[in-house]
């Protein structure tokens, strides 16, 4: 589904993201993890088209992504770090919105999600104003939003930061049915324990790969207990430093 | 769906924001009401009731004649004086906002046909009241003369300084010498800019301080769809505006449209090309709304002052004047005087027509350029 080589990205003298190769495949649930700065969200926005590379190739769907990217914007669905629908718009609106914007029909969109939409528990609030909603559902209808288009690919830049444990696990419970139905998932988080939920990951510093596979394969390779421990071993970072 | 139905969405969007928003709602509808309220009545450079003394050294028929036309009418009040006032200090104690002085041989002199002066002393503080001011005494001056060689034509030959010819000016248009059928299409032209500069100034840097612009920006939403998208309801809302301003100032003024409609909604279309440009122009370039606010302020600022709103560009420096020249918002506001004073048609403002669509497409063109680099 997605394929990069010598993915660079340069700010200046700042190499934010350096020579990364990924071969991520369809219905996987792939993660980005890093501390802060580490070149996740960079990597992301690369690969969703917002950024263009200093150098290197990514391929979705073996499409190129500067050649085609009209075509590819409609294979995706992001959801952005920052909260990103419209506050002073109804939930419905926003739907209704993005539903437009891809040219996509809204009811029978509407229908597709209703399952997801029951899930979250987003089908009796549709009519509130966005900005009224708790956070929580507002991360969850930057969900709904992403998929109105159906899209095989779907990024999602840390997606539960600022959502309480309980929102948090419901939100994976989703995210797991929508990779299991066939969809691609890139996620990029800085909670450890989440990193458990995805197919494989990427721990990335300074722009660099430092690990990157199945996380139970990476702790047994490391020899760690949980995530936690392993991200700490894996960066050089004992923990008697912390 | 087509490429219509993005736009569509995107219009249908815009217009669900601002209906929301009572903040929006009272900027747009309220606050021009109460400007136009305001300005209208308040901008004015009629002069009335000036205070007006007289010193009276002569105390012959004539003088008395000539008094008594001034105060007729209500230009002028007359104000008491006292034989030891004098000119100066009636001015400087505020007693009187102009002075007449008739010099004891007035009466005299005029009767035999000499030459006879007249002293007129003006408060030169507001220059251009006391300029309205002088030329209203000299209005009334030459009536008195003109009124005074016809009844004494029978008796004694024409005294030298009736003037042996007569000039008669008609204000035309503008018989009353009105000054609201000045202002108001003034008013209006303003109220159209920064509605429509502010509008657009704030659309797309509000939804890049949200984050939605991004959002947008990974969608296949082209630039030209967003930019109709956005454009298309601040059009639509400006020209409601107007419509609503017209309204009010026939309703309150009794201002009438002497010309043609459509020419009034083909002018402000192709000048809001020109104010939506500017405010998109601002928009992609500047990181905060508050940064949006401050160049669109200043940029409309200068527009209105170089207008010729407040000050006759005729009155301006060589220099000035050209740049009042590359001010659209000066041609507009000439062509919304000569449409709704003077009834002129589209054939003869053809110059201001070439002049404003030259200025839509350069400003617009450069802005849908900056934006597409930029965002």
């Amino acid at each position: 589904m997605i394929h990069t080589s010598h993915l660079v990205k340069q700010f200046g003298s700042f190499k934010a993201v350096d020579e990364i190769n990924l071969e991520i495949g369809r219905g996987e649930i792939f993660g980005f993890l890093g501390a802060n700065g580490a070149g996740k969200t960079t990597t992301i926005r690369m690969l969703c088209g917002l950024l263009k590379p200093s150098s290197g190739e990514i391929r979705i769907d073996n499409l190129d992504i500067i050649k085609h990217s009209e075509q590819i914007k409609h294979k995706l669905g992001y959801m952005s770090q920052k909260f990103s629908l419209y506050p002073d718009l109804k939930a419905i609106e926003n739907l209704q919105f993005y539903a437009g914007i891809y040219r996509v029909s809204f009811e029978p969109a509407l229908k597709r999600l209703e399952p997801i939409l029951e899930q979250f528990g987003l089908s009796s609030i549709l009519k509130t104003l966005t900005q009224d909603l708790p956070m929580g559902y507002k991360q969850r209808l930057s969900l709904v939003a992403a998929l109105m288009h159906d899209p095989p690919l779907v990024f999602l830049d840390e997606p539960t930061s600022g959502v309480d444990p309980q929102a948090r696990r419901e939100f994976w419970q989703v995210i797991n049915d929508l990779a299991q139905s066939g969809k691609t998932i890139i996620v990029s988080t800085h909670f450890m324990d989440e990193a458990e939920y995805c197919h494989r990951v990427i721990i990335m510093q300074d722009g660099r790969e430092v690990a990157l596979g199945n996380p139970a394969e990476l702790k047994q390779e490391y020899g760690s207990a949980n995530m936690q421990e392993l991200f700490l071993k894996v960066l050089g970072v004992s923990d008697a430093k912390l | 769906m087509s490429s219509a139905g993005v736009i569509t969405s995107f219009i249908k969007k815009e217009f669900r924001q601002i209906m929301r928003s009572r903040e929006m709602l009272i900027v747009l509808f309220a606050l021009p009401a109460v400007q136009l309220l305001v300005m209208g009545f308040a901008v004015t450079n009629e002069v009335k009731n000036l205070r007006l003394g007289i010193l009276d050294y002569d105390r012959s028929a004539s003088s008395r004649d000539l008094i008594s036309s001034f105060s007729s009418g209500d230009r002028f009040q007359v104000v008491p004086v006292s034989e030891s006032d004098n000119a100066a200090e009636l001015i400087s104690a505020w007693k009187a906002q102009l002075v007449l002085v008739i010099p004891p041989d007035f009466g005299a002199d005029y009767q035999m046909g000499r030459q006879s002066s007249l002293q007129l002393v003006l408060d030169g503080i507001d220059g251009n009241s006391a300029a309205v001011a002088n030329s209203y005494a000299a209005g009334v001056i030459a009536d008195f003369y003109q009124r005074q060689s016809k009844t004494r034509l029978h008796r004694a030959p024409l005294p030298r300084l009736s003037p042996g010819v007569q000039l008669i000016s008609q204000m035309s248009f503008n018989p009353d010498l009105k000054s609201s059928l000045n202002t108001i299409p003034g008013i209006i032209a303003i109220l159209v800019t920064v509605t429509s500069m502010m509008l657009s100034a704030i659309s797309l840097v509000k939804e890049k301080e949200l984050g939605t612009l991004e959002q947008l920006m990974v969608t296949p939403v082209k630039r030209y769809q967003l930019m109709a998208g956005k454009l298309i309801p601040y059009l639509i809302i400006t020209l409601v505006q107007l419509q609503v301003a017209i309204l009010l100032a026939g309703l309150i003024f009794g201002l009438e449209l002497a010309g043609s409609y459509f020419t009034l909604i083909l002018f402000s279309v192709v000048y809001l090309f020109t104010s939506l440009g500017l405010g998109i122009l601002i928009s992609s370039r500047v990181n905060s709304q508050q940064q949006a606010m401050f160049f669109s302020w200043f940029i409309m600022v200068v527009m209105i002052l170089l207008s010729g709103f407040f000050v006759p560009i005729r009155n301006m420096p060589q220099s000035i004047q050209w740049i009042s020249f590359i001010n659209p918002l000066s041609h507009y506001m000439t062509v919304l005087r000569e449409i709704v004073v003077k009834g002129s048609s589209l054939a003869q403002l053809s110059r201001e027509l070439w002049i404003l669509s030259a200025s839509g497409l350069l400003v617009f063109g450069f802005s849908v350029l900056s934006f597409r680099k930029r965002v």
